[in-house]
């Protein structure tokens, strides 16, 4: 085997590297998962990097390996293992069993992070705000929608495969030993609590025409609720909903013909 | 109908793919998919309607990892399009969206079982060294996923457009206005299952502080939202002190 230095990483690869870590699930199976989109996001490294039949079949193999993450934070893993592709084609020492060790220890913690992030706060407010203004019929919140997302991704995709490359394994056990990314989760859960807190008052419609006669004056029960507790009816309806989910595990199915068959009856019996 | 059902299969599959290998850009939401269907069906304004009242049903609705509650691509545009074809507007989205999402999704978890073999043929190709194998059975799950999402909406729509609407038209207005007031409240599943995936005790009251600041002082999302990336922030430098204190 032969280790000339000139068989360096570039920005060019990198780039390469991140056009096709947007195919990562193009190929998502049960077995394996992303594996496939993972291997073939490397490829530009490994050509760059393997000359030998065998280097190449050993490098791919490593890479169609189980693998699963949130696909928006797969480049920073792909920057980091190219990092260490790079010094396992330099030093003949170097043990690549602990390329897919590092994979399987950041895909986690990262499907995490990128769930919260990106699926629990990014998409929900850009969804909550872009939703609010087109289902009034203004195309303006399309562009709230696009953006809002779509600006965090890109920018967390690009600084990704950049710096993971850069910072490789250092950063990495720096970042769990100070606890940095449970900080980050949590914070990004404090914000996503809080929207979906504000969501629960704002957008499940559930009000009562309900009314009754008092001693002649005409009382309406959706007045009375409104002065206990504004929205009290969707607070109560989301956490009976959550107890039913949590506690008793029902199936997110019966949940959804639950409330349909409710609506049903409530528009029918008169309290809805 | 011919010509419009191959228009919004495309959309479909465009929808599907946006997850699968353009990087998920959050596309294959009723929010994009409802004016996309509009404009090919020349009504994009009922689309983008109809795509934002089936987004904020959808808002919550679970995709993480290898679970999922239901293909919400597949539902937003045949819900879009036969709101569009029938004229009835969003309730028939609505109504039509939940069922149609549950059932679609099984087809997505055939095309995961039909990409199951790619990867074996590829573990083949790679201990030859064959990098161009490689990538060929990747990009066959291209293919796959695409084909996921055209060919349940383009049937749906080649058969069932009459079928649909003489069914729609049939439906007594009370059903339609108790399904539609049923929908409404499914949003609060959506927002629970979000609860589910973050909240721990300590937490709560975050929830709740979000709650109140709608409820009473009418602030909108954004709003809330900013108010709590100041917490987290001002929250993130206790713990550091606390750290700061512990390690002296």
């Amino acid at each position: 085997m032969s280790h000339d230095v000139e068989k360096s990483i570039g920005k060019k690869e990198l780039w390469k590297v991140f056009f096709r870590s947007l195919t990562l699930q193009g190929s998502w199976n049960f077995e394996r998962m992303q594996a496939l989109g993972f291997a073939y996001s490397m490829i530009p490294v490994l050509k760059k990097l393997y000359r030998t039949k065998e280097e190449v079949a050993a490098a791919l193999k490593r890479h169609l390996e189980f693998f699963n993450t949130a696909p928006w934070m797969g480049s920073f893993i792909m920057g980091v293992t190219t990092a260490m592709e790079e010094q396992n084609a330099r030093e003949k020492e170097f043990n690549p069993d602990s390329i897919n060790a590092v994979k399987a220890g950041l895909m986690g913690p990262l499907a995490g992070i990128g769930d919260t992030f990106f699926w629990g706060t990014f998409r929900v407010i850009a969804a909550a705000i872009g939703a609010s203004l087109t289902s009034k019929g203004s195309a303006v919140g399309l562009l709230f929608y696009i953006f809002l997302f779509n600006i965090p991704h890109y920018f967390v995709r690009i600084a990704g495969i950049m710096k993971g490359y850069q910072a490789g394994i250092k950063f990495l056990s720096n970042a769990s030993q100070s606890g940095l990314t449970q900080k980050i989760t949590k914070g990004a859960s404090i914000v996503g609590l809080m929207a979906v807190g504000a969501m629960t008052a704002t957008m499940v419609e559930f009000h009562t025409p309900l009314a009754f006669e008092f001693t002649g004056n005409k009382i309406e029960l959706q007045g009375v609720l409104d002065k206990i507790l504004p929205s009290l009816l969707p607070l109560l309806l989301t956490l009976i909903v959550f107890y039913l989910l949590n506690k008793k595990q029902v199936k997110v199915i019966y949940l959804l013909l639950g409330l349909i068959t409710f609506g049903v009856i409530g528009k029918v019996v008169g309290f809805l | 109908m011919w010509l419009e059902a191959i228009l919004v299969g495309i959309i479909a599959g465009f929808g599907i793919l946006d997850s699968r290998i353009l990087g998920d850009n959050m596309f294959g939401r009723p929010i994009i998919i409802g004016p996309l269907v509009g404009l090919v069906l020349g009504d994009f304004q009922t689309g983008l309607v109809v795509g934002g009242t089936l987004e904020l049903i959808f808002i919550g609705a679970v995709q993480v990892g290898a679970s999922s509650t239901g293909d919400v691509v597949t539902a937003s545009a045949l819900g879009t399009a036969f709101a569009i074809l029938s004229h009835q507007g969003a309730a028939v989205a609505l109504t039509l969206a939940v069922p149609v999402a549950l059932l679609a999704d099984r087809v997505g978890d055939l095309a995961r079982i039909v990409n199951t073999p790619l990867i074996h043929k590829a573990d083949r190709y790679a201990s030859e060294g064959n990098i161009a194998g490689v990538e060929r059975m990747h990009k066959i799950g291209f293919v796959v996923f695409f084909l996921n999402g055209f060919l349940p909406t383009f049937t749906m729509l080649m058969l069932g457009s009459p079928f649909m609407n003489a069914l729609i038209q049939s439906l007594p207005q009370w059903l339609l206005d108790g399904l539609l007031s049923g929908a409404l409240l499914l949003p609060s599943i959506g927002f629970a299952l979000l609860l589910q995936m973050m909240i721990s005790m300590k937490l709560v009251p975050f929830f709740i502080l979000g709650f109140l600041l709608a409820a009473y002082l009418k602030l909108d999302i954004l709003g809330v939202a900013l108010i709590g990336l100041v917490i987290a922030l001002v929250l993130s430098q206790y713990d550091r002190a606390d750290e700061e204190r512990m390690t002296v």
